[in-house]
């Protein structure tokens, strides 16, 4: 409980100095701001834009305050009444733009989490029963490939073969199960590769354990020592990996999203970077590592789930 | 009648270029109802015996010769065969009850698991596992079939693992070192133990342990092993009370209570043994001949001696 | 099976580098893995410094009438939109990762184990503080903060190199301060410590030695992560000018006419690939050396 508490205190610590980080990084050009307003403002008649209207929107926006003013204010709006802000180019709110992107973005990041999960484990322990054999070797070098090939390329070649050349598959869309197909191959390869591998590395150790050699003296096929005796404690390393993939993953999805023409908040952050529209950053980096957050502190409770050794110390 | 057969049984572990000759050609004949003892130091091989018989050796172990028991060849049945066997009709006591027991898995599905693949309802063997473990000096079981085995002490593992081994009645109990790494205590308590099965249950049982006490006090005949090969074998209190090998001697008398004499030197490199006797450059009786010559296995009063001298004493 | 390199490590308390040095370059020559990778790193590094001799053409002159030309024998690999040869231009991209990436590496390897042994070695606070930091470091996933950080900095070789060097450095204090936490616990340092040596003269001559091989096989496995976050930020358009050839920006302007010009995708992104795995490969071969039975499972 104790170790509850202090998990949680260390998010809203690390939500903070996120929060903190991006302000003050994206407002380190100072006076451009008014001007970037203006310029989203008045498209094509930038040239036209007087002090005078600088000086009603630095107002507006209490731009001329100093920066720890404008990010305490933003502090405030935030936690009493949950406004983040509101976007320079949408002129809507960012909770709103962020409601309206989030649900593409999880529906790619978790079905690509599943993928890596489900192909990752079971392609690694495939690999680690047949150690040293033909099929093992084929896998190690796809998975070589994989965490090495950029996400983008990969996605970039499935596009080429599977949408122009063999015309299977639509190549941007969404909402559609066939629109989700190339995106999360995409996105997943890399964290498939890579969960397989640990699950391999993991499934072999575990598999030179003396407890497995007991449970095969005790008469008990490889099937169940797999699945009873070298599942659950190979698991343990598998799953710290997954929780650092899912940073990767939810990276990757600005460029995935970014080449699909996916609506979710990757290709937002990258849109609005391009326009330095500053609350939108603001909000689709809270929301993303609040995002890889959560999932690491999922991924921590399963730990001490699966461990017994842990959970009664 | 003998129940186990073992003839010029070799192994050799391949690691690159290198093979490291573990056991070279061994001979012996476990009787029905008879305690075997296998001694020697440790790295004697007189381990990778045990697991040598059930096929538990990992793959780069390349095992030769003949084991017979019960009249069926073992090295040659098929793996469902040999399921059939493990466990049921020969069981091993594993070296390191610590490692031997799964740290994430229940203890009750660990006892239970023995009685899995037989054909035999589980509850019933439960209650037959419940009550050996009482007779084992295992206070209150029930309770501790719903610990993990981190919560158990070292002795209660060891118990532990003895009445998983012991509760299928198999015809033969393989006890690879039960004594290694106990505190005296604990020794003594096993020591106990050990009595107690042989006398209760009059299994067949292989003893291997390089504890001479324990030896001596369960087993009737031993057989002591050195860099690979039997040296010596004949009943156990002419073997460890009056020893007609060497390197027997050496093991004598290197035990606290006859002066705790040490061996000098080492045992020589497994990857290429010299020549002649194994144990020459050790020995203060070495001769010419024990320098040139690989003696052979002789029968010396009753017993069994690899020793160019065995007159001479 | 194979302890003997690590267990004549933990005897041979001290003077490790000599120790192993020679063990080390044994080792890797055993392994054709690794030989092969670190031939193909030469090779590759011989081809960025002498790209400008090596290439057939300029790898900035534009020849419109050229444009789009599939691969022949005058433009082995074709040419792109503006036609640019691509051969001469991926030959210079090279440069472009390897330099960044070089640079970004050691920026971060000096950062990362400079806090990283201040925090293990020091402990109490100074632990405390820096451990806070890095652990907010590394809960940002590193393309998003990368991105942002460029947002901020705009496009330039510089901003690129000092916001991914921003971004890494956590990673390698985090390792330094595990290594010097178990380095601090051993003989040689508490009987240095005994001996009245001051803490630069421990930290320099007992603790980098010993701990810096495990940052070099970090720095080996990250130095592919960096190349990767390099074309990926490229890619995005928010890395570097776009009068820069690099390979990211390369596929990015190649993506536009996938119909007609594959190649311009394909090309750019085997070069990446075949950088990438030439260090996975040492990264994961050093390690193995290093340690044989380690556990399974690398950080990102």
């Amino acid at each position: 409980m104790k170790y509850f508490i202090k998990r949680v205190g260390f998010m809203a610590l690390t939500i903070f100095a996120v929060c903190a980080l991006t302000f003050f990084l994206m407002n380190v050009i100072p006076g451009g701001t008014a001007k970037l307003v203006l310029k989203h403002t008045f498209v094509g008649l930038e040239e036209s834009v007087t002090d005078e209207q600088l000086n009603q929107i630095s107002d507006k926006y209490d731009l001329d305050d100093p920066l720890y003013l404008q990010f305490f204010r933003w502090i405030k709006e935030a936690v009493l009444r949950g406004d983040i802000g509101t976007s320079y180019v949408f002129k809507k709110p960012v909770l709103y733009l962020l409601a309206l992107r989030l649900p593409a973005t999880i529906q790619l990041a978790m079905v690509s989490m599943l993928i890596a999960m489900l192909a990752g484990v079971s392609l690694g322990i495939y690999s680690a029963i047949r150690e040293n054999k033909i099929s093992d070797h084929i896998l190690r070098i796809v998975t070589l490939f994989g965490v090495s090939m950029p996400g983008f390329w990969v996605a970039l070649l499935l596009i080429l073969i599977f949408s122009l050349r063999l015309k299977l598959v639509p190549v941007t869309g969404y909402g559609s199960l066939e629109n989700l197909l190339l995106p999360a191959a995409a996105l997943s390869l890399h964290s498939v590769a890579a969960v397989m591998r640990v699950t391999r590395t993991s499934m072999l150790e575990t598999l030179g354990q003396e407890y497995i050699r007991f449970a095969k003296a005790k008469g008990l096929p490889l099937w169940k020592i797999v699945s009873r005796h070298a599942l659950k404690n190979a698991m343990l390393p598998v799953i710290t990996v997954i929780g650092f993939q899912m940073g990767g993953l939810l990276g990757g999805t600005v460029v995935i999203e970014k080449i699909f023409a996916w609506p979710g908040i990757g290709s937002l952050l990258v849109d609005s970077i391009s326009a330095r529209d500053l609350p939108v950053v603001q909000g689709c980096v809270l929301a993303i590592v609040m995002m890889f957050l959560f999932v690491h502190f999922l991924v921590d409770m399963l730990y001490t789930h699966l461990d017994p050794r842990i959970r009664y110390g | 009648m003998s129940l186990l057969e073992i003839k010029d049984l070799s192994v050799e572990f391949s690691s690159g270029e290198n093979a490291v000759k573990a056991v070279s050609h061994v001979f012996f004949k476990v009787r029905e109802g008879e305690t075997l003892g296998i001694i020697g130091e440790s790295g004697s091989g007189k381990s990778v015996i045990g697991l040598a018989l059930l096929r538990l050796l990992p793959a780069n172990a390349n095992v030769s010769g003949t084991v017979f028991f019960q009249g069926q060849d073992l090295f040659s049945l098929r793996p469902s065969e040999l399921r059939k066997i493990r466990g049921k009709r020969i069981s091993l006591m594993p070296q390191n009850p610590a490692g031997a027991l799964n740290p994430v898995l229940k203890n009750r599905l660990q006892i239970e698991e023995v009685f899995e693949e037989r054909g035999i309802d589980k509850k019933e063997g439960m209650k037959k596992s419940l009550r050996l473990m009482k007779k084992l000096l295992l206070r209150d079981p029930e309770k501790l079939c719903d610990l993990y085995p981190h919560q158990l002490s070292g002795g209660m593992r060891q118990r532990l693992i003895a009445c998983m081994s012991l509760s299928f009645e198999p015809e033969l109990v393989i006890a690879d070192e039960p004594t290694k790494g106990l505190d005296p205590e604990a020794k003594e308590r096993a020591v106990e133990l050990f009595t107690k099965i042989k006398h209760d249950y009059g299994k067949t049982m292989l003893l291997i342990t390089h504890d001479l006490d324990l030896a001596l006090e369960v087993c009737d005949r031993i057989a002591v092993m050195y860099a690979g090969e039997i040296v010596e074998l004949d009943k156990a209190s002419k073997v460890l009370n009056a020893p007609s090998h060497p390197y027997t001697k050496g093991l004598v008398r290197a035990q606290p209570r006859n002066g705790l004499v040490p061996l000098s030197g080492q045992s020589p490199s497994r990857i290429s043994l010299p020549e002649g006797c194994f144990f020459h450059e050790r020995c203060r009786y070495s001769s010419i001949e024990c320098f040139r010559k690989h003696p052979e296995m002789k029968n010396h009063n009753g017993g069994w001696i690899r020793c160019h001298f065995q007159s001479f004493q | 099976m194979d302890n003997v390199f690590t267990n004549k490590l933990r005897k041979k308390n001290f003077s490790l580098p000599e120790a192993y040095g020679s063990q080390f370059v044994k080792r890797v020559f055993q392994r054709k893995d690794m030989l092969f990778a670190l031939a193909a790193l030469l090779l590759f590094a011989g081809l960025s410094v002498f790209a400008p001799l090596l290439s057939p053409y300029d790898p900035n002159a534009i020849d419109l009438k050229n444009k789009n030309l599939t691969p022949s024998e005058e433009h082995i690999l074709g040419t792109d939109y503006l036609g640019r040869d691509l051969l001469s231009r991926i030959l210079i991209g090279a440069r472009t990762s390897l330099s960044i990436a070089s640079g970004v590496v050691l920026i971060s390897l000096f950062l990362g184990t400079a806090t990283g042994c201040a925090a293990g070695y020091y402990g109490g606070f100074v632990d405390e503080s820096i451990s806070r930091v890095t652990d907010i470091f590394l809960s940002f996933p590193s393309v998003i903060f990368a991105l942002t950080i460029m947002g901020a900095l705009g496009a330039g070789v510089f901003n690129l190199m000092l916001a991914l060097s921003i971004v890494h450095w956590a990673k390698y204090a985090r390792m330094m301060r595990g290594q010097v936490l178990s380095i601090k616990k051993q003989e040689f340092v508490l009987s240095a410590i005994t001996g009245g040596a001051g803490d630069f003269y421990i930290i320099r001559k007992h603790i980098v030695p010993n701990a810096i091989a495990t940052l070099f096989v970090l720095a080996t496995i990250d130095f592919g992560h960096v190349i990767l976050s390099i074309a990926t930020l490229s890619f995005l358009g928010i890395g570097l000018p776009a009068d820069v050839p690099e390979w990211g920006a390369m596929l990015s302007a190649g993506k536009e006419f996938m119909r007609t010009a594959p190649y311009q995708t394909i090309f750019p992104g085997l070069a990446i690939t075949f950088i990438v795995i030439i260090f996975s490969i040492l990264g994961d071969g050093m390690r193995d050396i290093l340690d044989p039975n380690h556990e399974g499972g690398e950080i990102d």
